[in-house]
């Protein structure tokens, strides 16, 4: 999300986007991390219980990232427009929940949306809210493809430092004392 | 009906429970980390290494996407691609602990931690994968929890107690 934590809401869903697969980038993909035969076989693959090729659940997952980076590029620019400064959004620490419902085939469209499920301020990240999101994948028959629930941080746009937490980050910040901090 | 692809692998009456799989290795470079930031995960950090060094990961490091695929690749080649397996329900507790760095060596292993035979599906198992990723320092990397579905030889067999 490029929202400041104080502007999150946990009703919005926020529609990020669609990707038509092809059944050449199921097959790439597949090939380089996924290859079992109904991923990357498409004769074989009439064999398994899918009936035909299907994309790998985890190409499905990466390209509904990339779907989700697309989106958050483009309002940070609609933000800018209306003269606003966008959020930043921290790294994900995980993901605590993905199930695979129904499968991607070749020539399938699939939406996927976003909305967050839970939000708190981070203990262990002063400065930082922490997000649950669920992100659900749906094909043209709106049936759902995937639905995960990820956890991200968030910045807080009104957090005010106390003189011993600016003190410590501006250390976190030099190179020298990273290296201590990493060991 | 029987699957000449799968006919000749291990079923889920092969596996046990506590099995643990070792997985090779891999030696992520600085093209690896943008080739896959492009095209799945273009944030800043992850495709410039100016960025990448004032950003928290400290310095280039895989998308925790690329992380999560090529750790599932090790599997495919140790285990998924001798089984009867029958595609993926989905994984819980992905953590990702650590980036993994340009020029890191990724490895790990992974336990089977459960093995159940499907109540709707008598011909599918479902078994339980975990993910123990670490560095070439042996530090943590990644965990995470897979379940999939694994052909069941005799589906006529009766239903044993579930292995825990």
């Amino acid at each position: 999300m490029t929202l400041w934590f104080e502007d999150i809401d946990t009703h919005t869903v926020w529609p990020l986007g669609e990707y038509t697969f092809t059944e050449e980038e199921i097959i790439r993909f597949a090939k380089r991390y996924d290859p079992q035969y109904f991923h990357t076989d498409p004769e074989a693959a009439k064999h398994s219980h899918f009936g035909g090729l299907i994309a790998s659940g985890w190409h499905t997952v990466s390209v509904g990232h990339k779907v989700m980076v697309d989106f958050m590029f483009a309002h940070d620019e609609e933000l800018k427009a209306k003269g606003e400064e966008p959020g930043v959004a921290g790294p994900s620490p995980g993901v605590n929940k993905m199930e695979f419902k129904a499968p991607v085939r070749s020539g399938d469209t699939i939406r996927f949306d976003l909305t967050v499920k839970n939000m708190r301020k981070s203990n262990s990240l002063p400065g930082w809210g922490l997000l649950t999101s669920v992100i659900s994948a749906y094909n043209e028959q709106d049936e759902l493809v995937y639905r995960s629930e990820i956890a991200s941080f968030s910045k807080l746009r009104d957090y005010k430092p106390k003189l011993k937490e600016r003190v410590m980050l501006a250390m976190a910040a030099m190179p020298v004392f990273r290296k201590l901090l990493r060991k | 009906m029987t699957n000449p692809i799968t006919k000749d692998r291990l079923h889920f009456e092969d596996l046990k429970v506590s099995e643990v799989i070792q997985l090779g290795s891999y030696k992520i470079s600085k093209d690896d980390i943008i080739n896959f930031a492009t095209e799945f995960d273009p944030l800043p950090f992850h495709l410039d290494e100016a960025v990448a060094k004032k950003s928290l990961l400290g310095g280039l490091a895989s998308s925790g996407w690329q992380t999560a695929g090529l750790s599932l690749r090790m599997l495919v080649d140790e285990f998924l691609s001798k089984i009867a397996g029958m595609g993926g329900l989905g994984f819980d507790n992905l953590k990702w602990k650590r980036p993994l760095m340009k020029n890191d060596t990724l490895t790990g292993t992974v336990t089977i931690s459960s093995l159940r035979r499907s109540n709707s599906h008598p011909e599918m198992g479902i078994v339980v994968l975990d993910f123990d990723m670490r560095n070439q320092k042996d530090q943590g990397v990644m965990t995470l929890s897979l379940t999939n579905l694994v052909e069941v030889r005799d589906p006529t067999a009766p239903f044993e107690e579930d292995a825990a």
